[in-house]
């Protein structure tokens, strides 16, 4: 096969084992491995910002919890239909994006790091203190299942919960991937290459960067529907710094601006820490930390850096 | 004195005494960024590594004077081992940038904060002061514990020390020029690798010396490290990323914040901290006294 | 075409070991029932790992104290103890749970110290049918409009220990005012009230309530500047771990022990943190439902077979999950169904536990007795020594 054809060929192979998973795995790995696609798809819109964007952000989880809660309120109150949710969560993140970002996306890398955070930790001090909307600390329970059109039966057969949830997440990635890809992907790396060269160039550096930020929350919040549609429960934990730290090492992990590679990495984590951990008898922390380590050494550009065997010349 | 400042005049002191602490904490932090251009995730659990020596030592019953000395010196033994390391260990990730930096402190940090958990389990650990600083002495009607006041007083003395050694000594000069222009002095013929590591490691010790210092007010609990770490890069980035004036400053500012602040407007005593780090950051984008350009 | 073949083998390859490694293709039955033969397999989550370690270590010993002296027998059937870790929080606690129901099949589930991950599997528990025991969790909702039939609580309800609390409070500042100082979290929050609640009914007034940040305050110097400002004659506080330890011991240290007596729920002083807490804690009366300086039989016995078996005398925590223990062997001799084992516990009477003797409400709670608590120093040891019963749990 020629060289062009190879990574769809790969592509291809992993989406029919991606769709075959229901019929061959329990209950429980379906629902771990839902997880990971919910979390797969923040870790990719992560990407698109940092890797694509140069916009590290640690603060990601702030939509993502947003799109969470947004998804489980309407889910409580007004409509299980999975796909409006989905959409809505996809809004509240984006316009929690949109409100901060026009702020945010003036500073640049450790500073707007540290706002990211900033914002991020605010969040989630909210989602703490909010209780009637948010229930506080005890977090939002009893959301019920999702259905997939309206007067449709509820989902709870974790296989076919998996397989909303993947054709969601492969829908949103997919976007990503387009945007990426497109004229506005090529604007937004040379913005993170040289700002200086694309402003003297004509280009108009804080609309791309603040789009991309938009974007992103979009998909952060469309992933923590998915994420709430399987949990049926979501916590301020969901906002936490760790959640946002996860989805950036993620990232790293899988290779910057390669959106499948953050797509790998978050499978990673999700699975150290949900199918290794809890057997560790409270090592699991010890066990992340060396992943992490190990992956800085053994995988110089993550994931994606793998499988190239010429350099490219735009990343 | 009006009942409004002697109300609050043990809260600003207290928030000196903490801002002294953070100022050990941060000017590590913010030296490493500064010469390195690493963000040091682990220097939380090297604090708290500092914490657990401070129990090891003092922990138990009418510690005196000798072992918070002891505790002290095993952190800048620990400290400057632990400090080379990590420079060694981030040395091969040179020109990868930040997040593969974040990617590898934090790894490390995780494995050093189950090791301690590991060492001394999961329970909060305190210890007390040392026993002629156990008590409390009075300012303004009220109590205020003597060891406080000690925090105040060694912070300073450490402050004063650590700004002495980077603009009065020739070493100094080499550590600011080496952050300003680092092909620069290489090509003057000096040996800036060797001269990162000792900057690491001393960045590294004076976190490990801050953990024994605060040890007695804040003891040596798993989640510490991460409270710390964060409170530093509040720090750190509110100050100015790689200057120890700016560490020192941003230092003195989060320590009001969460004493002073907290007691005038204790509805939002929980976004108090972020929130002023924003409004900083969004009025000077590189923080108070940090140089422009110096943000990636 | 090398590459092409290793890569695409890399990934089927992948996919078929996860297939392996989890078991064949049961996510598309709706699944389950029947513990079949064998041992019973008995689900124990808490945390391993984070600030809330300790406790879930008291509670495992506890547990295993009762099962090893039951030879390993519950109900007449061996039981595998599957423990697993909660961690810090519903993120990781959740999917453990998860983990527990549907992939090692557990016939109950035991434990459990966050309130949050309760009430995030409450549902879960309640679909598949599957009782779980709670054996710290307070939050007053699972026993209260949260409550369901396989839900059942051998610990506390957070609003019940500190009401207890109330009327005596009342009877000792005797008209002055009292300041109540909690994190602001749901336990604190119910603590609080709960406490109110009690101390208004019988004529108290209150100061202030400070809800100080959750998880970051280390410092409480404002709080108890503005404590000592607001002339209240006695403090109620709530908090547990690293706060509980950084609160009372700046209470001492900012002068307020020796002018403004301490009262709290019992967790403030109990287990680690009252060493931590050393001469600080002295003084401070507290209410709990247990004291291992209760000089009943049960006591006794329970405090010398702990004592021996762990080297450290046990806490509230493990009294919990000792008696969760011995419930689920009452229950399991009924059956090692679901719906059995809710019998089974319906059924229980009155339980001898080292508490005192208690059995469950409507609620599926506990009705104790909460005795009144005070730190002194016996033998060398700061211990909390029981004062006496209070009335109303």
């Amino acid at each position: 096969m020629s060289t062009a054809r190879r990574p769809r060929a790969v592509a291809g192979g992993a989406l029919v084992v991606l769709a075959l998973v229901p019929l061959l795995v329990s209950a429980n790995v379906a629902d771990m491995l839902t997880r990971v696609l919910a979390f797969a798809l923040l870790a990719v819109g992560l990407d698109l910002l940092a890797g694509v964007g140069g916009l590290p952000s640690l603060g990601q989880a702030a939509p993502f919890g947003v799109g969470a809660y947004t998804a489980a309120l309407l889910g409580k109150h007004v409509t299980t239909v999975g796909p409006v949710q989905l959409v809505a969560a996809a809004a509240a993140g984006a316009g929690l994006a949109a409100a901060v970002g026009w702020l945010l996306v003036r500073s640049r890398g450790t500073y707007f790091l540290m706002l990211t955070l900033a914002v991020g930790e605010i969040v989630h001090e909210l989602a703490d203190r909010w209780e009637g909307v948010t229930g506080g600390t005890n977090g939002l329970a009893g959301v019920p299942p999702i259905t997939l059109y309206p007067g449709g039966a509820p989902v709870r057969l974790a296989g076919v919960l998996y397989w909303y949830v993947l054709a969601a997440a492969l829908a949103g990635a997919g976007a990503l991937w387009v945007v990426s890809r497109s004229a506005f992907g090529r604007t937004l790396r040379g913005v993170r290459d040289n700002e200086e060269r694309m402003r003297s160039l004509g280009y108009r550096t804080f609309l791309p960067r603040y789009a991309v930020f938009c974007i992103a929350g979009a998909a952060a919040g469309a992933a923590g529907s998915l994420w709430a549609a399987q949990a049926r429960f979501v916590s301020p934990a969901d906002l936490g710094f760790e959640v946002s730290a996860l989805a950036l090492l993620a990232v790293v992990i899988g290779g910057r601006g390669s959106l499948w590679g953050a797509a790998l990495g978050a499978a990673v984590v999700v699975l150290v820490r949900e199918a290794l951990s809890p057997q560790l008898g409270g090592r699991g922390p010890l066990v992340l930390g060396l992943v992490f380590v190990a992956a800085v050494y053994l995988l110089p550009r993550g994931f994606a850096g793998i499988r190239l065997r010429r350099p490219r010349s735009i990343a | 004195m009006p009942a409004w400042l002697s109300d609050n005049l043990v809260t600003v002191v207290d928030g000196v005494a903490f801002g002294v602490l953070l100022f050990t904490i941060a000017v590590g932090l913010s030296l490493v960024f500064g010469i390195m251009d690493v963000l040091n995730l682990a220097h939380g659990a090297l604090y708290l590594v500092g914490a657990y020596l401070a129990v090891r030592f003092a922990g138990d019953g009418q510690a005196g004077l000798g072992a918070f000395l002891v505790a002290g010196l095993a952190a800048v033994a620990v400290g400057a081992a632990a400090g080379a390391g990590l420079a060694v260990m981030t040395r091969p990730l040179a020109g990868r940038g930040h997040l593969d930096q974040a990617l590898l402190t934090l790894g490390v940090a995780l494995v050093v904060g189950d090791l301690l958990s590991a060492r001394f389990g999961n329970d909060v650990q305190s210890v007390p002061p040392p026993a002629f600083l156990a008590g409390s002495v009075g300012i303004a009607g009220h109590d205020y514990p003597s060891y406080r006041l000690a925090v105040i007083v060694a912070g300073l003395v450490l402050a004063v020390l650590v700004w002495l050694l980077v603009e009065r000594t020739r070493v100094g000069a080499l550590v600011r020029a080496t952050v300003a222009d680092a092909p620069m002095v290489r090509a003057l013929g000096v040996d800036t690798g060797r001269l990162v590591v000792a900057v690491f490691a001393f960045g590294v010790v004076l976190a490990c010396l801050g953990g024994v210092l605060g040890a007695p007010v804040l003891g040596a609990y798993p989640g510490l490290d991460e409270r710390v770490l964060i409170l530093g890069l509040v720090v750190v980035v509110l100050g100015g990323l790689g200057s120890v004036s700016g560490a020192f400053l941003g230092a003195m500012v989060v320590g009001q914040v969460e004493a002073l602040g907290v007691s005038l407007l204790p509805q939002y005593a929980s976004f108090l901290v972020f929130g002023t780090m924003a409004v900083v950051l969004l009025l000077r984008p590189t923080g108070i006294l940090g140089r422009a350009g110096r943000s990636r | 075409m090398r590459g092409l073949a290793r890569r695409l083998a890399t990934v089927v390859a992948a996919g078929l070991v996860v297939a392996l490694v989890a078991g064949c293709g049961s996510s598309l039955q709706a699944d389950r029932q029947g513990a079949g033969d064998g041992p019973v397999k008995v689900g124990f989550l808490v945390p391993q790992s984070g600030v809330y370690a300790p406790l879930g270590r008291d509670m495992e010993n506890g547990f295993r104290l009762y099962l090893d002296a039951k030879g390993g027998r519950l109900g007449g059937h061996t039981v595998e103890l599957v423990v697993a870790d909660e961690g810090g929080g519903p993120e990781t606690g959740v999917p453990a749970a998860q983990k527990l129901l549907q992939q090692d099949r557990v016939t109950a589930l035991v434990g459990i110290v966050s309130s949050a991950v309760v009430l995030g599997v409450r549902d879960l528990v309640n679909d598949s049918k599957v009782p779980l025991i709670v054996a710290n969790a307070g939050a007053n909702a699972i026993t209260g409009e949260q409550r369901s039939d396989y839900v059942w609580r051998t610990s506390f309800t957070n609003g019940e220990v500190a009401g207890a609390l109330g009327a005596y409070v009342a009877g000792q500042v005797k008209g002055g005012k009292v300041f109540l100082a909690a994190p602001d979290y749901a336990a604190g929050k119910e603590a609080t009230a709960g406490f109110q609640a009690a101390f208004e009914a019988a004529g108290g007034q209150v100061a202030g309530t400070e809800l100080t940040p959750f998880g970051t305050t280390t410092n409480f110097q404002p709080y108890l500047a503005r404590i000592q400002r607001s002339g209240a004659k006695a403090v109620y506080c709530f908090y547990a771990g690293a706060e509980a330890v950084a609160f009372v011991k700046q209470y001492q240290q900012f002068g307020l022990a020796s002018r403004i007596p301490l009262y709290c729920s019992g967790f403030v002083t109990e287990g680690g943190v009252l060493d931590a807490q050393g001469d600080a804690a002295l003084g401070i009366k507290g209410s709990l439902h247990y004291s291992d300086q209760l000089d009943n039989p049960t006591n006794q016995r329970f405090v010398a077979d702990y004592s021996a078996r762990y080297g450290d005398s046990p806490t509230v925590y493990a009294v919990q999950a000792y008696d969760a223990a011995a419930v689920l062997d009452r229950a399991l001799a009924k059956g090692t169904t679901g719906d059995a084992i809710v019998d089974g516990l319906k059924g229980i009477g009155e339980i001898d536990s080292p508490r005192g003797p208690w059995r469950f409400t409507d609620g599926h709670g506990p009705d104790q007795v909460y005795y009144l608590r005070a730190t002194q120093e016996q033998g060398g040891r700061i211990v909390n020594a029981i004062v006496r019963p209070l009335t109303g749990s």
